[in-house]
């Protein structure tokens, strides 16, 4: 399949279903580690700018690469269902995955929550572990198995209807469940977004000081003059034999 | 001075009675002044203690130093040294924001923490996004013109002077302001990107003007601040010094006018003294530590926030004040507002790039007062916004995708620009800040926020949405991505006319409290469609101006008397 990329014919909203295409229109990936080497900017590498990042900048980021280590927070029994929501949530089902699982469960073992609960709700802890529960009850209740045994297709249709706050029974009746909703989603969508390896995948610049941006694509900016120079452009996916 | 001197002069004049511009390093973000900080004992009576070292605490704290004021501001967060603590990176900001337990509940709970509270030396305007616009003279009577809110106990022409002054202070660059009070800025504005000048084309197609600026954000040198670099991480900590925060715009000052900043120290009660009612100083923790200490003062100003600032109050119980300070009439807490802040993002064929730039770029007051033809009282204002990655997967979810779907919208990211509304909600007695029964590691019970919208609330919020997105589909947009969020706090000890319906009077003075004044955006009864926080700055400009206007022997009485010195001349 080909798309032209300014028609934005990708945009799941602008395709019946609501969903994408897959991914084999997208370019294969030259430069840069992106998860799954799915991205859009096969030339772009953040790392390739890591010279002009200030130093506690680059302490952070860098630190995100290191190798996970084994969870903290979640218990063994629980790790099958965490790292299966993850996945399913982020549509990371192959290597290289970035690691969601693992960067959340540091997050809740050290503590660092966001500064607000709810009312009626447990603390960001137990609702996770509710959640997880949760997943694991509606799995064996539609399709007799634990959710990390369910297939893609099978964890998607939970994760949609858990999408939707309509999950019941169980531990799902201690939760207010589109609040558990955003509760998680905030976590793992904090945790993927903030890999450079993701920042690939979407082009994004990364770390910006102390250089900074000259060219902000304003008026009298036309052409390449839009672009600055260490800007790859986003590109798809051309058979040469056939197009070229 | 006039319209065409202003004019003339836009880049070149600068604030008289603040040096904090020159008081800065340029090779070094650490506030020069932090080593060599005068430090005060907590048996030495000190003119004022301040609780919270962000917009209003700082302001009042650099105007009344240069009176010679002997001040102590207490900070719960820490003291930033910029080049170590803070990064260009989103996740890694978590530290800016105060992300204590908070209780959030009623039908529209509002989460709390990384939009809307600061915690640490500079406060909130540490990550505000840079938006400094005035509020309008019809946000002082809203009661008695739009039969809605609530009318203030002083009127937009007292804090004319004051705005001005901030603004010279901070420095504003935007475009000559066509509404409320038609005013210029001391600086240029900023040039634009391509995403907010596709904005632009719509708004315009619409009918709708829209102005550069207003942003607290040097364009140019100011001093040794250097001039923005454009990278575009506002919200995640200025590196560069070049957006305005009370860290590089007041404190330097205050600093070296003998101001002590006692960081991570946070204050548990106001000490009242049963004999006289009046305040004998402010009891607080030092974090790690376990001991409890009282500093002692001849007046306290309280500027937490409004989340924090009633928190403290209705924890400061004494025998003379049964139910929290200034809660005789159960008013603490109570009209507590935050703003409607819808998003929309349109895309376009061509790569936008929206995280370059500051996010504040452009924005539209047109909507800001009451029209009865759109069916509610008050209004809104446009502003541009540009969500870095983390914020964008958040906008992308608050739509319905997740998984591939998602993952596909992300990658998207550099084709997208976003707009967003900031929607005056109004005051309401029942959105208020209590006290939770759970208790922090100090033993200090955790604030409690209930938020419910009302009809006109949600008409409102509704009838903007369907603005800002008939402006990308006016431009072109090919797909539009909408998010239902809310932004900035205010009120929740406002001020008033009678203690029956406020807490404190138009001088920010606790009813029944001699000396203990509330100096931050707690006190305004309505927030308007502005982003409060040049606001808050004004008031506390003009409030420093009230306390220090007794003689010097009457402020010396009257600091023996434990009584302080507000201006005695009447307002009206």
């Amino acid at each position: 399949m080909t798309v032209d990329l300014r028609s934005g014919a990708h945009l799941p909203k602008l395709r019946p279903g609501s969903q994408p295409p897959p991914p084999d229109w997208l370019p294969r990936q030259r430069r840069g580690t992106t998860p799954q080497m799915i991205g859009r900017y096969p030339d772009h590498d953040v790392f390739d700018a890591i010279d002009t990042w200030d130093e506690a900048t680059k302490k952070v980021v860098l630190a995100r690469l290191e190798p996970p280590g084994p969870l903290r927070f979640f218990s063994a029994a629980e790790e099958p269902a965490l790292r299966a929501f993850c996945d399913t949530a982020l549509a990371q089902e192959t290597e290289p995955r970035i690691p969601v699982a693992e960067t959340v469960d540091a997050k809740l073992a050290d503590g660092r929550l966001d500064g607000y609960q709810y009312a009626g709700m447990p603390d960001d802890r137990d609702a996770w572990r509710l959640v997880l529960r949760g997943l694991d009850h509606t799995a064996r209740q539609a399709y007799r198995c634990s959710f990390a045994e369910c297939d893609t297709r099978r964890r998607e249709n939970i994760v949609r209807e858990f999408a939707h706050g309509r999950l019941v029974g169980g531990p799902w009746d201690e939760l207010n469940v589109p609040r558990a909703w955003s509760v998680v989603m905030r976590a793992v969508l904090s945790a993927f977004y903030s890999h450079p390896w993701a920042w690939n995948e979407i082009g994004f610049g990364g770390p910006a000081y102390p250089r900074g941006f000259l060219r902000l694509g304003g008026p009298g900016y036309e052409g390449p003059g839009v672009r600055e120079p260490f800007e790859k452009p986003g590109a798809v996916n051309v058979d040469p034999v056939r197009e070229g | 001075m006039g319209t065409f001197w202003r004019g003339l002069l836009k880049g070149s004049v600068t604030p008289r009675d603040n040096d904090s511009r020159f008081l800065l390093d340029v090779h070094s973000r650490d506030l020069p002044g932090e080593a060599t900080m005068r430090r005060y004992a907590d048996d030495d009576e000190v003119d004022l203690v301040i609780v919270g070292a962000g917009a209003g605490g700082s302001v009042l704290a650099q105007r009344l130093a240069r009176r010679g004021w002997r001040i102590v501001i207490l900070e719960a967060g820490p003291f930033w040294h910029p080049d170590e603590d803070w990064v260009s990176d989103e996740a890694g900001s978590h530290h800016l924001y105060w992300t204590q337990k908070r209780i959030i509940g009623g039908t529209d709970p509002i989460e709390l923490g990384k939009n809307n509270s600061g915690r640490g030396v500079g406060g909130s305007m540490i990550h505000y996004a840079g938006y400094t616009p005035r509020f309008h003279p019809s946000d002082f009577s809203t009661h008695s013109d739009d039969g809605v809110g609530a009318d203030w106990p002083l009127r937009y022409e007292e804090l004319l002077g004051h705005y001005e002054r901030v603004e010279l202070e901070l420095p504003v660059a935007g475009q000559d302001w066509p509404w409320g009070h038609p005013h210029r800025y001391p600086f240029s504005p900023h040039p634009v990107t391509g995403a907010a000048l596709r904005l632009v084309e719509g708004a315009h197609r619409c009918g709708i003007e829209m102005r550069v600026g207003p942003v607290g954000i040097v364009n140019g040198t100011f001093g040794n601040r250097p001039h923005c670099i454009y990278r575009g991480y506002c919200l995640q900590g200025c590196k560069v010094n070049a957006k305005a925060s009370p860290y590089v715009t007041h404190l330097p000052d205050a600093l070296a006018h003998g101001v002590e900043v006692r960081a991570n120290c946070m204050a548990l009660r106001v000490d009242i003294d049963d004999a006289t009612g009046a305040a004998r100083g402010v009891v607080y923790a030092r974090e790690g530590e376990g001991g409890r200490t009282l500093q002692r003062a001849a007046a306290v100003a309280v500027a937490g926030y409004s989340i924090e600032t009633p928190r403290l109050l209705l924890a400061s119980t004494s025998r003379r004040h049964p139910r929290g300070l200034g809660n005789a009439e159960d008013q603490v807490g109570r009209y507590v507002m935050v703003q409607g802040a819808s998003q929309t993002a349109g895309r376009w064929p061509d790569e936008l790039r929206m995280y370059k730039a500051p996010p504040p770029e452009i924005s539209s007051e047109q909507f800001y007062e009451t029209d009865p033809g759109r069916g509610f009282a008050r209004g809104f204002s446009i502003q541009t916004v540009s969500p870095m990655p983390i914020g964008w997967s958040e906008h992308v979810l608050a739509d319905g995708h997740w998984g591939r779907a998602l993952r596909e919208y992300m990658r998207d990211y550099n084709h997208w620009a976003t707009i967003g509304v900031l929607n005056e909600l109004l005051p309401h007695p029942e959105n208020r800040v209590t006290l939770a029964d759970e208790t922090d590691p100090y033993g200090q019970p955790v604030a409690r926020m209930d938020y419910t919208l009302t009809d006109n609330d949600k008409t409102n919020m509704a009838y903007s949405t369907k603005v800002i997105t008939d402006i990308l589909r006016a431009a072109d947009a090919q797909d539009v991505l909408i998010i239902q969020r809310f932004a900035h706090l205010i009120g929740g000890a406002r001020m008033g006319r009678a203690p029956e319906h406020s807490v404190t009077d138009a001088d920010h003075r606790i009813w029944g409290v001699p000396n203990v004044f509330v100096a931050d955006g707690s006190v305004c009864p309505t927030q308007g469609a502005a982003n409060p926080a040049l606001t808050i700055m004004a008031l506390a400009s003009r409030l420093a101006e009230r306390m220090a206007g007794g003689d010097p022997v009457e402020h010396y009485r009257a600091v023996r008397a434990r009584r302080i010195p507000i201006s005695t001349r009447s307002r009206r």
